[in-house]
């Protein structure tokens, strides 16, 4: 650490250096920490969060009853001890909320003044966050699995939508109106996510097995189809189309950088894609145990030399490096499945949602205090909690 | 670490979970605290051998694992850190977080292990939960996700609440349901109840009509005692009242003189005033007057109380028309001629028993057959039906008050009725003997008499007037001659003692009844005697009507003896159908056995020969003879096996031939060696190859213990596990050696119902049945193959 820090101010590495260098220690001591809660709104099952890309200091959580809230995730008190407080609240009583399990909520990519949900209650709702009251509100014949929206499109402000017809929907927030269709699977579609390289990239997965791309300009059909036997003919001849999975494809994400594409199949196999080329790594990651029949919120850590994927895996969340496939750790508190999780960016935290209704922060342990700085203390940092202390009763000798 | 410490931790924690014991062995526990003491890693050994007995699939086994873990966690930082690492899995195990992961048999155990552990997690929430995050994450996730309550000691969680809420739904509807065909129920009789309960009143109002509410105050139990003017001369008094007592035709009703005497006077005075002289006037009847002699009234008075002193049964045939010509009579001079009393100014006391006694006559027949046919209706479907409603509407809860009031009050209604005619005493028995004789339909009267009689069974002591043939070989009576009770009756009553040891306190009215007449008839003294006889003489003049008169008499039953001694032979002989054979009894048949066969079988084309007879066997034999079926009677065995059973008893199996124990059933002496001495011989014999097969040293048990102390196998499996599989035995027994505190598992499963199944779907016997099925199926194909619609299925 001294070293990076040294080397950083004399110059001889470059600042990034010691940025990713500090982000990837804090990475992997991830630990519940006793000290950051967030509170406890939830009366059921958490099924998405957002944290927002503009200031990193709000979060949505989406609940399985319908329930939206914002939380305000910096701690400004100065104190070790933090509640991330709800800021906002969608009640399930509200006139506006939605009738059914909110299936997905993302913030609007340029500003915190807007945020998009959709549920099962086959509507998608634009909301204003000061007056929490929706803006627009889309319908459609189905359930609504997911949408996105692209977080560095300017040119277009379009939100994807995947529901239970196979065709997907553009919705674009300028208008207020579904303006485009995009055919090609042929079974609901379970997630969608744009490129964060290129605004008008955009991949579906899909219950049909395949993962597709598309260019949002070229309306006549996808761009390709993932294949996860690479094109080996002898393996695919059994299948007319290419298949990303042997089962449903319900996760997908990009990493940082966009370079490449995770899925996840209900085969309980991760896939890391090629997002250029549509090739299958083959990075074996072994098995990822995979329950869920709707999408799998899945996420990737950015900004590190050592990129990770969190996996919610039952009632824990492992976490995979991501390009060489090892299981770095678990991350084991929620009592329940978890559903979600997202990595916020720059503090190296993770916030994950279960149904057993906490939204739990994982937080990078703090460096141990130096052995010198203990002794002088005198004290000793033992003593804080009289709980951690051993109470052996001398009558056993 | 200390590798002897570490084994003897493990050892220490493994034999705390298999004690079996609810509560952990204190020594031992110290023991493992004080090795813990030393250093972490003992501790992590610790934990890592209790989550693993956690793991067991037992639930004593968790529950001492559990009790051992939560000694150290108030202990060790060290093991809560480790435990709350796992809390998730610690939960599964104890809390039954996991619906696919119930927790193991024993179910108490685990009941108790669940309550136990929800309390322990509780404190340990209240101790530790601020500085253990997941802790209070655990907490708050069996309290609000799995809304365990904590203060709900039965600690039940929503699965089985919520089962409890669904059974109290389906229970809830089904009462309402009840309730709802209830009060439909209700509704639709409601009308013929009530013409039911007017009908019975207004025939009671015949039988006997309440004039001053009379009956109701009998009913409530309450004796009248009447007064009518000041002071009274006793003696003079005492006669003319027991004229009353004896002539009061009009009811049977008795009045005690005894009791009314001390009584004291009392309240109603003109009511009573007005029934004064109703009553005299019924008393002025000439004729009945002059039938009693003062002898009859001697006799009543020296009899007293212990004989209720309603005496004449047949003189209540007398009716109310007659009484009221009788009135006609100048009112005053019979009265000093009755009674010898010139002033009207004596004081009399009337007590009215609530003996009622009402005789059936020609005349209230009509009216006493309905009686019965709507007390049979009440009792059979109106009361039951009013019963079950109010029962139905208690269930159902307070809502349903309008109609459980209208169900009391019917119910009241129904009850009080029928006691009032209860109290009436109505006298059945002669008019059902009469209609028993004469029509079939007077069966179901005699049955209905018969359930009468079942509830008023008279008391043991005394005599029974008629004793069934089945108990008379305990009485020490010998069989009856013939089975009809006719003949008995006469035999009973000499046997009883005197008259005055009746009981009557509390023995039911019908037998008192019947037995009081049944003396009256017999005391020469008694008028009802004579009158008896003369009536019986009556009757047997006018012929057909000897049937109706009761048995009782010594000609009547005389008469009803030879009768039926004469149809005593008949049962024994068989009836059989009227038949050929018996048509052609002793002669010979002239065309026995021939039968006309027409040779062609054309219904139109008919050949001119004429049919021919042919001579046919079957026929033939079925004319001369007949099978008659003879199934004989069941004659219940006496004996017992007896043969000495190894606790000193003797064999109590009645078996008629052959004891499945003991072999076929020979006499045997009080020690149960048998009484021939070539059964002895034999048995000796069978004792002694059996004790060639197994000598007497190799007793099983005694086999088993010396085995269980050297290790060495005797063989006493061998000897012992003769019915089932050697195998089996052993693994059971190894399995019980290295626990043997544990409860079995096993054997709760060894159920009736477990039985049953291993002999039902045992793999042979599932075989032969398949084999069978599909032999029928086959048949059925081979019989159809040529209809398509069995062909194809």
């Amino acid at each position: 650490m001294l070293g990076f820090i040294s080397a950083r101010k004399v110059g001889l590495d470059d600042p990034l250096r010691l940025r990713r260098a500090e982000s990837t220690r804090r990475l992997l001591s991830l630990e519940l920490n006793h000290g950051r809660d967030v509170e406890r709104i939830h009366g059921n099952g958490v099924n998405c969060l957002d944290i927002e890309a503009v200031e990193g200091r709000y979060m949505l959580s989406g609940g399985a009853d319908g329930v939206i809230v914002i939380y305000d995730l910096e701690n400004y008190s100065g104190k070790l001890q933090y509640t991330c407080k709800a800021v906002g609240t969608v009640g399930r009583c509200e006139m506006f909320a939605h009738k059914f399990s909110v299936e997905t909520v993302q913030w609007y990519p340029f500003d915190t003044g807007m945020f998009i949900s959709s549920s099962f209650d086959k509507t998608m709702k634009v909301w204003d966050s000061e007056t929490l009251k929706p803006a627009e509100r889309f319908m459609f014949d189905g359930n609504v699995y997911c949408h996105h929206m692209s977080p560095i499109a300017r040119k277009h402000s379009l939100v994807a939508v995947g529901t239970k017809n196979p065709k997907l929907q553009l919705c674009d927030l300028k208008s207020g109106s579904r303006i485009h269709v995009l055919q090609g699977h042929r079974a609901e579609i379970l997630s969608v996510r744009w490129s964060p390289r290129n605004e008008h990239i955009l991949a579906t997965a899909s219950a049909d097995s395949t993962v597709r791309l598309w260019d949002v300009r070229r309306a006549s059909g996808s761009l390709f189809t993932l294949d996860q036997h690479n094109g080996d003919k002898s393996k695919a001849a059994a299948e007319a189309v290419n298949t990303a999975h042997n089962g449903r494809v319900n996760g997908l994400c990009f990493s940082g950088d966009g370079l490449y594409l995770i899925t996840m199949g209900t085969d309980d196999r991760m896939r890391l894609w090629n997002s250029g080329t549509g090739e299958n790594t083959l990075v074996n990651y072994g098995k990822v145990s995979n329950e869920s029949r709707k999408g799998l919120k899945f996420t990737v850590s950015s900004g590190c030399s050592l990129d990770c994927v969190f996996v919610p895996c039952g009632s824990s969340v492992a976490v995979y490096a991501l390009h060489s496939g090892e299981l770095v750790t678990t991350l084991r508190g929620h009592y329940n499945n978890v559903d979600c999780c997202d990595f916020h960016p720059d503090y190296q935290e993770l916030y994950t949602g279960g149904k057993d209704c906490n939204v739990l922060a994982w937080v990078p342990a703090l460096r141990p205090p130096d052995v010198e700085e203990e002794r002088k203390d005198g004290v000793g940092p033992v003593s804080v909690n009289p709980a951690f202390e051993d109470a052996w009763s001398s009558e056993e000798d | 670490m200390d590798l002897a410490q570490r084994d003897k931790l493990s050892e220490l924690v493994e034999e705390l979970t298999t004690s079996g014991q609810q509560q952990l062995n204190q020594e031992k526990m110290k023991e493992i605290k004080k090795i813990c003491k030393l250093s972490n890693d003992y501790v992590d050994h610790v934990y890592y051998s209790v989550m693993a007995q956690l793991d067991k699939e037992h639930a004593e086994i968790r529950l001492s694992a559990f009790q051992i873990a939560s000694e150290l966690f108030s202990r060790s930082h060290q093991f809560r850190i480790r435990l709350v690492d796992n809390f998730q899995e610690f939960l599964e195990l104890t809390v039954e977080t996991d619906s696919d992961q119930p927790l193991p048999p024993p179910k108490e155990v685990a009941k108790k292990l669940k309550i136990s552990a929800i309390k322990t997690i509780q404190s340990w929430q209240a101790t530790y939960g601020s500085a253990y995050k997941k802790l209070a994450l655990g907490y708050h996730f069996l309290k609000q996700v799995k809304n365990v309550d904590f203060n709900d000691v039965q600690a039940r969680t929503v699965a089985e609440r919520s089962r409890e809420n669904e059974r109290q739904r389906r229970m809830e509807r089904i009462y309402r349901d009840r309730v709802e065909t209830a009060a439909k129920e209700m509704e639709e009789s409601y009308q013929e109840i009530e013409t039911t309960v007017t009908e019975m009143k207004s025939c009671l109002e015949l039988l006997l009509p309440d004039e001053f509410g009379l009956s109701d105050q009998t009913a409530a139990g309450i004796p009248n005692s009447l007064s009518l003017g000041d002071a009274a001369l006793v003696g003079l008094e005492q006669a003319s009242r027991h004229r009353f007592e004896d002539e009061l035709p009009w009811s049977g009703q008795s009045l005690s003189a005894e009791e009314a005497l001390w009584k004291e006077m009392k309240e109603n005075r003109g009511n009573n005033e007005r029934r004064e002289e109703e009553d005299e006037k019924k008393c002025l009847d000439p004729r009945m007057e002059e039938k009693h002699s003062p002898e009859t009234i001697e006799t009543v008075v020296m009899e007293g109380s212990a004989l209720k002193t309603n005496q004449d049964c047949e003189e209540k045939e007398v009716d109310r028309d007659e009484e009221t010509e009788m009135n006609d009579v100048p009112y005053e001079d019979v009265f000093i001629r009755n009674s010898g009393l010139i002033s009207h100014s004596y004081t009399l006391n009337i007590n009215v028993e609530s003996d009622v006694q009402v005789k059936e006559t020609e005349d209230n027949e009509a009216v006493v057959s309905t009686l019965i046919d709507i007390h049979r209706l009440i009792t059979t479907k109106h009361l039951p039906a009013v019963q079950s409603w109010v029962q139905v509407f208690t269930k159902s809860g307070p809502e349903q008050q309008q109609l459980l009031r209208r169900a009391l009050h019917l119910k009241i209604t129904l009850e009080s009725l029928l006691k009032k005619e209860k109290l009436l005493h109505i006298d059945y028995k002669t008019r059902i003997r009469k209609v028993t004789r004469a029509t079939a339909e007077g069966e179901e009267d005699d049955e209905d008499e018969d359930e009468d009689d079942f509830e008023e069974v008279p008391e043991k002591e005394g005599f029974e007037p008629h004793i069934p043939d089945h108990l008379r070989e305990e009485y020490g009576l010998e069989p009856s001659p013939s089975t009809s009770a006719a003949l008995t009756k006469p035999k009973a009553p000499l046997k009883r003692p005197a008259p005055l040891v009746f009981p009557m306190t509390s023995s039911p009215f019908a037998a008192r009844r019947m037995t009081r007449r049944l003396e009256e008839e017999r005391d020469p003294t008694c008028a009802a005697a004579t009158l008896h006889l003369l009536k019986g003489q009556l009757r047997h003049c006018t012929g057909p009507r000897v049937s109706s008169d009761p048995p009782n008499t010594t000609e009547d039953s005389n008469v009803a003896g030879s009768t039926s001694s004469v149809g005593d032979k008949a049962p024994d002989a068989p009836i059989v159908p009227f038949g050929l054979d018996l048509y052609y009894w002793g002669q010979k048949q002239p065309s026995a056995g021939k039968i006309i066969k027409s040779t062609s079988q054309h219904r139109f084309w008919v050949p001119c020969e004429v049919d021919e007879e042919t001579e046919n066997q079957e026929v033939l034999a079925e004319s001369r003879s007949r099978y008659i079926s003879f199934p004989g009677t069941f004659t219940p065995v006496s004996h017992h096996c007896n043969a000495p059973l190894g606790n000193g008893k003797l064999c109590p199996r009645q078996d008629r031939i052959k004891c499945p124990f003991h072999g076929v059933i020979v006499p045997r002496d009080a020690h149960g060696q048998p009484s021939r001495a070539e059964d002895r011989e034999r048995e000796a014999r069978e004792d002694m190859r059996r004790k060639e097969m197994h000598p007497d040293w190799q007793d099983v048990e005694l086999m088993q213990d010396i085995e269980a102390a050297t290790g060495e196998d005797l063989g006493s499996q061998r000897l012992l596990g003769k019915g089932k599989g050697r195998g089996k035995g052993k693994g059971k027994g190894k399995s019980k050696q290295k626990y043997p505190n544990l409860s079995d598992l096993k054997k709760s499963a060894d159920t009736s119902r477990s039985r049953l199944e291993n002999k039902v779907f045992n793999k042979s016997s599932m075989r032969r049945v398949t084999a069978v099925m599909n032999k029928i199926d086959s048949r059925k194909h081979e019989k159809f193959s040529n209809q398509f619609n069995y062909a194809l299925n």
